[in-house]
């Protein structure tokens, strides 16, 4: 069990002291070289287009993965390694998301119905794609709640970081988490 | 049910708490069976979003991207390029390649050749002439080939004297290593040629000896195509 200010808390994706694997394909992205990119490309792919997913579904997903990378390759000179680069890409991931929500996001319906979707998630008990009922729970959380979760439960992104990449105070990002985890508890299995 | 704590079990599970609401909070789950069972699935749930598995897109959306970024398609690239590791290894892969091509070269009474599946040719042919008539794909002319021995045989060996010459022709044009591995490879499988067609004069009704013969022949030809193929690249 994760005890009180441990885990969600801290950032996962930190460079922990170690040489970052990705640096040789990095640099070597960065001064043109298109296959140590698709390098970089393939090792990351999963990440982000999970991260992807969960905060945006899937209906613009593969667009969007598609615009991060291109993003990336485009800012790879700002890349200075002073973070790991599977940090860097995520930041950069989060923004192009962020960026892209403003204009996808209004015409989403579960934007303006909040809470009244959350009763429409199916609840299913110990079947055997309990996990895959959870991700699909995740996808169904209304914008807010949905955004400050997948960014602080799945990804370890603290309250203060969120707040100011979502605009909110601080005690609205915590709200939503709470309101989020809470709907999310129907689909536990018993 | 609820109570004043219950909207801040989140804060108190994340070590957000200010110290005195906390002590507060643990003294009020000492006794409140509600809190105590939101709280544990609030850490289940936490648990939960940490062990979420990554998936990766349904399609590869790498060459999207890489016209986007202005880079060479990968893939066409690919097509007619070895990389030495794989020349290396050809003597294993090449079996992979082409699994139709065995009726070239096997006798034609070892197995029912009509019934084999006819894969196309994997690598273009070099020149428009020598494979002429030998093509895969057309099944008349491959049975015909194939009711007729020593005309798959004379087939083969045509097919092998044509790659061997624009090989010959075009080896100025590889780079001395590719030509060594391509050397090296092509003794490997002359000197396994030569023991399979001993082993099969030795016992020329046996079926397993028969079609490794055939199997070598095959990777043989498949590797001078490769190889003419790649002179062909560089050209
Ligand atoms: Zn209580």
């Amino acid at each position: 069990m994760t005890p009180p200010g441990t885990g969600a808390t801290t950032l996962q994706h930190e460079p922990s002291g170690r040489t970052d694997p990705d640096a040789v394909d990095a640099t070597l992205a960065a001064s043109g070289d298109a296959h140590a990119f698709e390098r970089l490309y393939r090792g990351h792919l999963n990440r982000v287009a999970s991260l992807v997913r969960r905060m945006m579904g899937d209906d613009d997903a593969d667009d969007v993965i598609q615009d991060v990378f291109v993003r990336a390759w485009q800012k790879l000179g700002t890349f200075r390694g002073e973070a790991a680069f599977g940090t860097w890409l995520h930041r950069l991931a989060v923004n192009v998301i962020l960026g892209r929500r403003e204009t996808v996001g209004i015409r989403r319906k579960r934007h303006v119905e909040g809470d009244a979707v959350l009763a429409l998630v199916p609840g299913r008990r110990a079947t055997p794609e309990i996990s895959m009922d959870f991700e699909t729970a995740v996808e169904r959380l209304p914008d807010g709640a949905r955004q400050v979760f997948v960014l602080h439960d799945v990804e370890g992104y603290r309250h203060e970081e969120i707040a100011r990449m979502l605009g909110l105070a601080t005690g609205t990002s915590k709200s939503q988490l709470h309101r989020a985890r809470m709907a999310l508890r129907q689909h536990l299995e018993r | 049910m609820s109570d004043l704590w219950t909207d801040r079990l989140s804060e108190y599970l994340d070590g957000e708490l200010p110290d005195d609401e906390r002590t507060e909070l643990e003294m009020h789950l000492r006794h409140c069976v509600s809190c105590g069972a939101v709280l544990a699935d609030l850490k289940r749930i936490v648990a939960r979003a940490q062990g979420l598995e990554d998936r990766g897109p349904e399609r590869d959306l790498w060459p999207a991207i890489a016209a986007r970024i202005g880079a060479a398609p990968r893939r066409e690239v690919r097509r007619w390029s070895f990389s030495l590791p794989q020349l290396a290894a050809a003597g294993i892969a090449l079996m992979a390649l082409s699994g139709g091509a065995a009726w070239l070269l096997h006798p034609a009474a070892m197995l029912p050749l009509a019934s084999r599946p006819l894969a196309p040719v994997s690598a273009p042919q070099p020149t428009g002439q020598p494979l002429d008539g030998l093509r895969q794909g057309d099944s008349q002319a491959v049975l015909a080939v194939a009711r007729q021995p020593r005309g798959s045989a004379a087939g083969y060996d045509a097919a092998v004297a044509d790659l061997e010459r624009v090989l010959e022709a075009g080896r100025g044009r590889l780079d001395t290593t590719t030509v060594r591995v391509i050397e090296r490879n092509l003794a490997t499988i002359d000197r396994a040629l030569a023991q399979a067609q001993r082993a099969v004069a030795a016992d020329s009704a046996n079926l397993y000896l028969n079609s490794h013969l055939a199997e070598t022949m095959r990777q043989k030809l498949e590797l001078l195509r490769q190889a003419a193929a790649l002179v062909s690249s560089v050209s």
